[in-house]
C-alpha cells in the first residue's frame, strides 16, 4: 500500500524539470548574496583589485553553484546508498594523510593531487553527517534506549575526530565532534547520556592539557585567549588586532575599501580567517548584524527543511549539515570577536579558499536535495521501500 | 520567513489531504505510531537545536555590538605594549659589544582627505625628503583615500623637520627594526627575526621568549674580537684553497663557553632572504661530518684511559689490515712497528684500528658517549645536527676499527670541540654554551678520562705540532697542540675522490690548556703553494696557528720561551719528524723505552714533565726517556 502511495505521488518519477522547480530558489538567492559580500571583501582585501583573490573565488563559487544544483537533483535513496562508501573513502584518505600526506603549514592535512589539494577532513565533515544520518535512519526512537545501538555511531564520529586531531587540526576535530553530537541529539539519544559524555570530555580535556597530546601552540592559543593582553604582540596579536579593527568600525563602518586597520596590514589573514573583522570594520556593526542575519536565515532554511522532511534520513541530513554551517559561522565569528580561542576555521562562502567553499556548497546541495525529495519515504534498511 | 513557514505547513496539510483514502496510520498502526512518536520527538529536538542556534546568533550579535560600540577595554593595554615592544632585549658579547639591538623608526603617512593643498605640501616636504618625488606625492595627496604611505624609516632629524612643518593630515607610524651592527660576522650565531620581531634563527630564536620579555641584554660567551679573527683566517683559507665553505669554533676548555662560532659562507642578517640556502646553513652546528684522523685523539685517549695500551706500548703497522672485504692502510705509512706517540703523530690508521680492536666495541661506545659524540650537541642554537653512526646493534668490529680513525661516524664541529676540551682539560666533559658563565655558574663537569690520560694527550697533541702533520698550526711561544684530519667527503654512498674535509683540533697552551680551537675547511682544492696538497696540515692548520698567534695576546698570555721547562715535550724527541725522508727512529730506542718503563715502579711513572709549571722537575730531554714517559 505504501508503495502505491508513493507511485501515486510520484516522487520517484520526478523529472529534472519538476525537481528544479522544487529547488528552494530563495535560499539559493541568499547563498549568492552572502557569496557576493565575500567577493566584495576579497576585492577590498586586495586593496581594490580583482587579483589575486576575488576572480579566483568567483570561479570557485560558480563551480560550487553548479555542483550544488547537481547534487540537489540526486534523490535521497541514492544518497543513502553512497553514505557508507563515502564515509569509508573519507576515512581511508584521512589515514592516508596521516601516513604520507603532504606536510603543509606544519600539519598534515592535504593530499596533493597536483591539480587541487584534497583535504580529507573536509570530505569527512560531509561524509560523517551522511553516514550518521544513514545509520540512525535504521533505528526507532525506542532503539535509542539501547546503549549497544550507540556504540557504532560513536566510533563513527570519534575515529575520524581522533585522526584529525592527530594532524593536528583542533578546529576541524571540534567541528566533527559537535556535528556528530548534534545528530545524536536529534536522533533522540537520551539527555543523561550527553551529560555523561560532557563529563568525560571535561576530564579528557584536563588529561590532554597535562599530557603531550596538545601542541604547545595549541595550549598557547587557549592561554592567550584567556588573557590576550598578556601576549599582545605574540599569539594574542590576532585577537587584539581583530578587536581594534572591529572597534574602529563603529556603527556604520568606515566605508568600502576604507578599513585602515585591515589595509595597513595590522589585521592578519584578512582575506581568510579574519575576513569578518574586515567586513565589520568597513561596514560597521550594522553590516555585521546584516551578515549574521543572512547566515541565520541560511541555517533556518536548513532547519525548516529538516522539519519538513518525511524521512528520518532526510531530516537528520538537513539538520546535520545546517549544524555544520552554523558551526563554521559561529566558530569563525566568535573567534574574531575574542569569544573563543583562535582556531583556523574560515567564514563559509566569504573567506578566500576552495575547500571550505566546496564543503559548504555540497552541504547546501544536500540540504536542497532533502527539500526536493521531502516527501520521499525511505525503508529502514537501505533506502528501498518497505 | 514566517510566510514561507506557513506556506510549507500549508503544503504539508495539502499533501495529506490529497490522499484521504489511504491512511497509512490506519493500515500499519503499530510501526507508524512508533514512527510518528519518533517524528514528534525528532521535531521537539530539532526545535530545541534551532533554539540553541538562535541563542548563539544572539550572543554573536550582542558581542558584535559590544566590540564595535563600546570603547575597547584593551586599547590602553595595546598602546602600552607598543611602547614596550621596542624593548626586545639587546644581545651583547662577553665584553658588552652590541650584537643585536632594536631601533624605533618613524614612517610618514598621510590622510589625503585632510590635506587641503596637496601641491604645497609636496613642495614643502621635498627639501626634507629629497628622494621623494614631489609630483608623485602631490598626486598621492590629491587622492580620495584615507591613507597613503609617503616615506618609510625616516631619520630622527627628518621626523623633527616634518613635525616642524606642522601640516595637518600627516602622521607617523612607529616601527621597530632589529639591527645587527656586526652584520655577517655573527649571522649564523645571532640569527635574525622576521618582520614582526619574532626570532626565527640562531640566538634570536632559541632565546626568543627571554629577549621578548627581558629588558636586560642577553650576554653571550662570544668574544667579537676572537670571532673576527676566526672569520678572517677561515675566509683566507677558503679563498686560498678555493673551498666551498668552512667552520671554526673557539672554546674555553675550563668552562665550556664558546668564544667564537663561525660558519662560512654567511649572509647579511638584515636580508636573510636574499642569501642562498647554503649560506644560511650552519656548518659548525648543523652540519655533521666525518672528522677523520682528529678522532684518533679520542681513540688514543680511550686506549690509554682504559689501560689496554700504555704510552710506551705500540702496534705493528707494517702491513695493511684486511677485514671483511675492506683494507685499512696508512697514508704515507712507515711500514714498521709504531709506538703510541708515533701512531698518533704519524696518524697511523693501522695502529689506531688495532688499538681500538684491543679495547673493543663496548668500551669505544661508552667513551664516545661520554665525550658527547653519540648525541647532538646541547649548544643553545636551534640549528643543531644529530650525529650519524651505525646503530648500536649494527656497530660491528669493522665499524669499531674505522671509527678509531674517524670514518663511519659523523659529528658536528660543536660536538668535536666539546670532546676535545674534555680530553685536554683534565678529563671533564662540560656542556657547551654560547651564554657567558659567571664563575659560580661553571658546571662541575662529568669525568670522562683520568687527569693523567689528559696530561698524556696534551703531550701527544703537542708532538703532532712539533714533529707531525700540524707544524703549520704552531704559534711560537703558545705551545699549541693539535691533531689534523683529512676525510674524503661522502657523496651518496661512496667516498668522493676529490672532495674532502680538512679538519683540525687544537688546544693551547699545552702545559695547561685554556682554549680549544677547531676548524674545518669544506672541499679545499690544492693550490700552487701547497705542492699539490689539500690536506688539513696545509689547509686547516694555518688557520689555527694564525688564530692562536693573534688571539693569545688579547687574553694577556705571555709567550713561553723555548728554553722554559714548561715548553719542553720529551715525547717530541721520541718521535722523528714526520716529514723527514729518513724518519726511521732506531727501533732499539723504542724498545728500550718500553723496557725501562715496564721495569720502573708505579710511583715514578706518574707524570711526564709537560703537565704544568709547578711540577716541572723533569730531566732535560733525551737523558733518560724511560723515566719521564709514564704508563698509566
Amino acid at each position: 500500500m505504501v508503495l502505491q502511495l508513493h507511485t501515486a505521488r510520484g516522487p520517484r518519477k520526478m523529472t529534472i524539470g519538476t525537481k528544479l522547480r522544487n529547488v528552494t530558489w530563495s535560499m539559493v538567492l541568499v547563498i549568492c548574496a552572502v557569496a557576493s559580500i565575500g567577493f566584495a571583501m576579497l576585492y577590498s582585501a586586495a586593496h581594490g583589485s580583482y587579483d589575486p583573490w576575488m576572480d579566483r573565488q568567483m570561479a570557485r563559487f560558480g563551480i560550487g553553484l553548479v555542483m550544488m544544483l547537481a547534487i540537489a537533483m540526486v534523490d535521497l535513496r541514492s544518497l543513502m546508498k553512497i553514505a557508507y562508501p563515502l564515509y569509508a573513502i573519507a576515512f581511508v584518505l584521512l589515514i592516508y594523510v596521516d601516513v604520507a600526506g603532504e606536510i603543509g603549514m606544519g600539519a598534515q592535512r592535504w593530499i596533493d593531487l597536483k591539480v587541487i589539494q584534497l583535504q580529507p577532513s573536509e570530505i569527512m565533515k560531509i561524509a560523517l553527517v551522511l553516514a550518521l544520518a544513514r545509520y540512525f535512519h535504521g533505528f526507532t526512537y525506542e532503539d535509542m534506549k539501547r546503549p549497544m545501538v550507540l556504540i557504532i555511531p560513536t566510533l563513527m564520529a570519534l575515529l575520524p575526530t581522533g585522526l584529525v586531531l592527530k594532524q593536528p587540526d583542533l578546529g576541524t576535530a571540534l567541528m566533527l565532534t559537535m556535528v556528530g553530537g548534534a545528530i545524536f541529539f536529534v536522533a533522540g539519544v537520551r539527555w543523561w547520556k550527553f551529560a555523561v559524555v560532557f563529563a568525560i570530555a571535561i576530564a579528557g580535556a584536563y588529561f590532554a592539557w597535562n599530557s603531550d597530546l596538545l601542541h604547545d601552540y595549541q595550549k598557547k592559543r587557549v592561554l592567550t585567549f584567556l588573557d590576550p593582553s598578556q601576549d599582545a604582540l605574540g599569539a594574542g596579536y590576532h585577537i587584539t588586532q581583530s578587536k581594534i579593527a572591529l572597534g574602529s568600525g563603529g556603527v556604520f563602518g568606515k566605508g568600502f575599501l576604507q578599513g585602515s586597520q585591515s589595509h595597513l596590514d595590522f589585521l592578519p589573514e584578512r582575506q581568510t580567517d579574519f575576513i569578518f573583522t574586515m567586513f565589520a570594520e568597513e561596514f560597521g556593526m550594522v553590516g555585521g548584524v546584516v551578515l549574521v542575519g543572512l547566515y541565520s536565515l541560511l541555517v533556518l532554511y536548513g532547519i525548516v527543511i529538516a522539519l519538513r522532511s518525511r524521512s528520518h534520513f532526510g531530516r537528520l541530513l538537513a539538520y546535520g549539515l545546517s549544524a555544520n554551517l552554523f558551526l563554521y559561522f559561529f566558530i569563525n565569528t566568535a573567534m574574531v570577536m575574542g569569544l573563543i580561542p583562535v582556531v583556523g576555521i574560515p567564514l563559509p562562502l566569504i573567506s578566500y579558499g576552495g575547500t571550505a567553499m566546496m564543503t559548504v556548497m555540497i552541504g547546501f546541495g544536500l540540504i536542497i536535495s532533502v527539500y526536493v525529495h521531502r516527501d520521499m519515504r525511505l525503508g529502514r534498511r537501505n533506502g528501498d521501500d518497505e | 520567513m514566517k510566510r514561507r513557514n506557513d506556506h510549507m505547513r500549508a503544503d504539508k496539510f495539502a499533501a495529506q489531504r490529497s490522499q484521504p483514502v489511504i491512511n497509512p496510520m490506519a493500515l500499519e498502526a503499530e510501526p507508524e505510531g512508533r514512527q510518528k512518536r519518533a517524528l514528534e520527538m525528532g521535531h521537539t529536538r530539532l526545535m530545541l537545536g534551532a533554539g540553541l542556534f538562535c541563542v548563539a546568533f544572539l550572543v554573536i550579535t550582542a558581542r558584535l555590538a559590544a566590540v564595535t560600540l563600546l570603547p575597547g577595554e584593551d586599547d590602553a593595554g595595546v598602546a602600552r605594549q607598543k611602547i614596550a615592544s621596542t624593548g626586545r632585549a639587546d644581545v651583547i658579547d662577553r665584553n658588552g659589544v652590541v650584537l643585536a639591538t632594536s631601533l624605533t623608526t618613524a614612517s610618514l603617512y598621510a590622510n589625503p582627505r585632510q590635506i587641503t593643498d596637496p601641491d604645497s605640501v609636496a613642495k614643502r616636504l621635498a627639501p626634507i625628503l629629497p628622494e621623494l618625488n614631489p609630483t608623485a606625492t602631490a598626486t598621492k595627496l590629491s587622492s580620495d583615500r584615507a591613507f597613503t604611505w609617503l616615506w618609510r624609516n625616516l631619520t630622527p632629524k627628518q621626523q623633527q623637520a616634518v613635525n616642524n612643518l606642522g601640516i595637518p593630515g600627516l602622521y607617523f607610524q612607529y616601527e621597530t627594526k632589529r639591527i645587527y651592527p656586526q652584520g655577517n660576522l655573527t649571522a649564523h650565531l645571532v640569527g635574525f627575526t622576521d618582520i614582526d620581531g619574532k626570532g626565527i634563527a640562531g640566538v634570536e630564536r632559541s632565546f626568543d621568549d627571554a629577549l621578548n620579555g627581558g629588558t636586560r641584554p642577553l650576554q653571550l660567551s662570544i668574544d667579537i674580537r676572537v670571532q673576527h679573527i676566526m672569520h678572517e683566517e677561515l675566509s683566507n683559507a677558503i679563498r686560498d684553497f678555493h673551498a666551498i665553505g668552512g667552520a671554526g669554533m673557539v672554546m674555553d676548555v675550563r668552562t665550556g663557553e664558546v668564544l667564537s662560532l663561525v660558519s662560512l659562507p654567511d649572509f647579511d642578517p638584515a636580508q636573510p632572504g636574499a642569501a642562498p640556502a647554503d649560506a644560511r646553513f650552519n656548518r659548525a652546528t648543523l652540519g655533521v661530518f666525518e672528522m677523520g684522523s682528529t678522532f684518533k685523539t679520542f681513540n688514543t685517549a680511550i686506549g690509554l684511559d682504559s689501560g689496554t695500551v700504555s704510552m710506551t706500548g705500540g702496534y705493528d703497522a707494517s702491513k695493511p689490515i684486511r677485514i671483511g672485504g675492506f683494507t685499512i692502510s696508512d697514508y704515507h705509512g712507515k711500514n714498521r712497528f709504531l709506538t703510541v706517540p708515533e701512531i698518533y703523530a704519524y696518524s697511523s690508521n693501522i695502529g689506531s684500528a688495532k688499538m681500538a680492536d684491543d679495547f673493543g666495541t663496548e668500551t669505544q661506545q661508552t667513551y664516545l658517549r661520554r665525550f658527547g659524540m653519540l648525541e647532538k650537541s646541547s649548544i643553545e642554537l636551534p640549528e643543531v645536527g644529530a650525529p650519524m653512526y651505525p646503530g648500536l646493534k649494527n656497530w660491528k668490529r669493522i665499524n669499531t676499527m674505522t671509527i678509531a680513525y674517524g670514518h663511519g661516524i659523523a659529528v658536528s664541529l660543536a660536538q668535536l670541540i666539546s670532546g676535545i676540551s674534555a680530553v685536554v682539560n683534565g678529563g671533564d666533559m662540560r656542556a657547551p654554551t654560547i651564554l657567558k658563565r659567571q664563575p659560580d655558574q661553571i658546571p662541575a663537569g662529568q669525568p670522562v678520562i683520568s687527569e693523567q690520560t689528559s696530561i698524556n694527550m696534551r703531550a701527544l697533541m703537542r708532538t703532532v705540532v712539533q714533529e707531525g702533520t700540524a707544524k703549520k698550526a704552531d704559534a711560537p711561544g703558545y705551545l699549541v697542540g693539535c691533531k689534523t684530519g683529512t676525510a674524503d667527503k661522502l657523496q651518496g654512498h661512496t667516498y668522493a675522490k676529490n672532495a674532502r674535509m680538512a679538519v683540525i683540533v687544537c688546544s693551547f697552551p699545552s702545559n695547561n690548556p685554556r682554549y680549544a680551537v677547531a676548524a674545518l675547511v669544506d672541499e679545499p682544492v690544492p693550490n700552487e703553494h701547497s705542492y699539490g696538497y689539500a690536506t688539513a696540515g696545509w689547509v686547516a692548520a694555518p688557520v689555527a696557528g694564525a688564530l692562536v698567534q693573534r688571539m693569545a695576546p688579547l687574553y694577556g698570555m705571555a709567550p713561553i720561551p723555548d728554553s722554559d721547562p714548561a715548553a719542553q715535550n720529551p715525547l717530541a724527541a721520541l718521535v722523528a719528524d714526520y716529514d723527514s725522508p729518513n724518519s726511521k727512529k732506531p727501533h732499539s730506542m723504542v724498545t728500550q723505552v718500553k723496557a725501562t718503563a715496564n721495569g720502573a715502579t708505579p710511583a715514578t711513572q706518574s707524570k711526564i714533565p709537560v703537565d704544568d709549571q709547578e711540577d716541572v722537575t723533569g730531566p732535560p730531554q733525551n737523558t733518560d726517556p724511560g723515566a719521564s714517559i709514564a704508563d698509566e
